[in-house]
């Protein structure tokens, strides 16, 4: 009777292995991004944001590893839309898996442990899901609602403190939380409109302290006597691309590649406001991104890489002492390991570079506003409502291909009983 | 050959190979039964007021106003109490309350007040919901206007938290306080407190 060797045994063994990774790989199907969202991308990039909802809803609803990715980016589409509620609501499905644990249930972990990292369900690294919770704070805050907007900002700057606290000294803790400025700067700007100017205080002051050039922005009576905040979003924001042996995730660009942010005029009316210092942009997402504390560290990948490597030397031991069994063994688990380790390149391509946050004085009543920052990046809105008390924020995101002019307001507020860009007021 | 084969899976590594091969197999074929089909939602668990907290602060809630001797006083004396409800002020820490879940609390509240003791509280709709209802169902009455009907009482929650979070874990305490408050001269008829403490650790997924 003629019985297999080791060597066929380990030849089956391993066929069969590559195919229940193929079929696992295939039936987790956690593609870094699906042909529909790659579309919807694009219609989000030309203002076509009915289409760019109508393929990215469905894709939010489904509780799958990329819930909290779908949802981020389908909120930025209703932001840019100004659909205020859908925009609250999918930052708010975000936020709530976000600030989740044991969200991977034992077969998902196991998955991302030995398969491929993508099955994992994705929370974003620390600046996306900072991001997401200032997005959610922004929604809010348009919407006049500084209770839960504080809430918000708070937790963008908890989730800094989250990956500080590890810090081995307290000026790196005091450093890194310094570095996400926008969030300081609403939060501040929160307690002001909720009657706490003593609790904004300190977040203004911390301001202008770590990042002298915003001590213009981090002016508190500018902020109180402004009746209209621009929220300007410029520039792309950071990419995840593979590196090395695919095992590598790299963010690119740099800023020194991307190269420095233009500063916004603004013109009202026509005329051009003397912006001093307003137009320093206050944060780069390129920058932070780049720095490791803004990173999560990939203990699975690295592990398995480095599992990898030893199988690899095992099996030249092995084939040296003469153990071919034993070294084609280790020699094909080390590619497994190797194949499983490729890294997770999924990413929300809709944060911009810089957030300029610029706060204006101007005569109650309605204005042509233009941000441009060159010919071919600007925007116009006409009829923008300054208010007579308390501040209306306006959202604008400057692309080279949405320059208007928009008429304000948008159409999902204009459906709405609106002051400004004011709900009805919650309060008696 | 059968000897040669006994001697080949007899040697150290290829036991150990064999082995390796078999478990990660076992694995792998687990994996494909079980793996992947987890929800992000259905599995995941936070530090914030759920449901039932909602169901089992209101259902105290509503106990503790009804028991209170304040409150039934005031009923022997005036009648039915003229209340209007309020959403639920957030002033919690890093919690974003959002604003259907901030009617709940009260919402619930009035709901059990309003089947276990109709004869003791009037319920007046708060001009927000008013005014939301009005613009929504144009062909709906919805009564007198809001200045119509002069609300005596209100009942307000306001909610507040500590919240301490690290790489390991994050905790929420929570203090969330209803009150019912004279409208015209503010003073206090009835006042209690649910108190509540959260914790999530992180594990290695997190």
């Amino acid at each position: 009777m003629h019985r297999p060797g080791v060597g066929q045994h380990a030849l089956r063994i391993a066929c069969v292995l590559a195919c229940v990774n193929c079929w696992l790989l295939c039936g987790c199907s956690p593609t870094a991004r699906s042909p529909q969202v790659a579309q919807a991308l694009r219609d989000y990039e030309l203002g076509r944001f009915d289409v760019a909802y109508a393929a990215l809803a469905p894709l939010a609803e489904k509780k799958d590893e990329n819930f909290v990715l779908n949802n981020a980016r389908l909120g930025s589409i209703a932001l840019a839309d100004y659909n205020l509620a859908m925009a609250e609501s999918a930052f708010y499905r975000a936020y709530e898996v976000i600030n989740s644990v044991n969200v991977n249930d034992p077969g998902r972990a196991l998955a991302a442990l030995a398969l491929s990292e993508e099955a994992k369900i994705w929370k974003g690294e620390p600046y996306e899901r900072a991001m997401v919770n200032f997005y959610l704070g922004i929604v809010y805050y348009m919407q006049k609602d500084y209770q839960n907007a504080r809430a918000a900002f708070e937790n963008a700057l908890f989730k800094l403190r989250d990956y500080a606290e590890g810090a081995k000294s307290r000026d790196e803790f005091q450093e890194r939380e310094s570095d996400f400025t926008i969030g300081y700067l609403m939060l501040a700007k929160s307690w002001q409109f909720l009657g706490k100017p003593e609790r904004a205080k300190p977040y203004f002051e911390s301001l202008a302290r770590l990042r002298p050039e915003l001590t213009q922005l981090a002016d508190e009576q500018r902020h109180a006597y402004s009746n209209v905040l621009l929220l300007v979003e410029f520039g792309d924001g950071p990419e995840k691309i593979l590196g090395g042996d695919n095992s590598v995730v790299l963010i690119r660009p740099t800023p020194a590649e991307a190269g420095p942010i233009p500063r916004p005029q603004v013109y009202v009316d026509g005329k051009a406001q003397n912006l001093r210092g307003l137009n320093v942009p206050p944060i780069d997402m390129l920058e932070l991104a780049q720095q490791r504390r803004w990173q999560t560290f990939d203990t699975i990948r690295v592990m398995k890489s480095v599992a990898a490597m030893g199988m690899l030397g095992g099996a030249a031991y092995s084939a040296h002492r003469g153990d071919d069994a034993a070294a084609i063994g280790l020699a094909l688990g080390a590619l497994a390991l190797k194949a499983t380790a490729t890294a997770d390149t999924r990413y929300w391509e809709m944060i911009p570079r810089t957030m300029f946050i610029i706060p204006l004085e101007l005569p109650p009543g309605k204005h042509d506003i233009t941000v441009s920052f060159g010919r071919r990046y600007e925007q116009t809105w006409r009829d923008i409502v300054a208010p007579e008390s308390g501040e209306s924020a306006y959202y604008f995101r400057i692309t080279g291909t949405n320059p208007g002019p928009f008429t304000w307001p948008p159409p999902h507020l204009a459906s709405e009983q609106v002051d400004g860009n004011q709900r009805v007021s919650r309060t008696e | 050959m059968e000897t040669a084969v006994a001697i080949e899976l007899s040697s150290p590594g290829a036991i150990i190979f064999w082995r390796v091969m078999r478990n990660l197999l076992l694995i792998l074929v687990g994996l494909g039964l079980a793996g992947c089909g987890g929800s992000a939602v259905s599995s995941g668990r936070n530090t914030a007021l759920d449901s039932v907290d909602l169901v089992s602060m209101t259902d105290d809630m509503a106990m503790k106003i009804m028991g209170s001797p304040m409150v039934q006083q005031q009923i022997a004396e005036r009648g039915k109490l003229k209340v209007v409800v309020q959403p639920v002020e957030n002033l919690m820490t890093a919690e974003v309350l959002p604003r259907g879940a901030a009617e709940a609390f009260t919402g619930r509240l009035r709901v059990l007040l309003s089947q276990k003791a109709s004869d003791r509280f009037a319920w007046i709709m708060n001009r927000d919901d008013f005014y939301k209802l009005r613009q929504r169902e144009t062909n709906y009455d919805l009564g007198p206007q809001p200045g119509d009907i002069q609300p005596e009482y209100a009942l307000v929650a306001r909610f507040s938290s500590i919240t301490e979070e690290d790489p390991r874990r994050r905790e929420s305490y929570y203090l969330c306080v209803f009150e019912l408050t004279n409208i015209q001269d503010r003073t206090l008829l009835w006042s209690d407190k649910y108190e509540v403490k959260k914790q999530v650790v992180r594990t290695f997924m997190d």
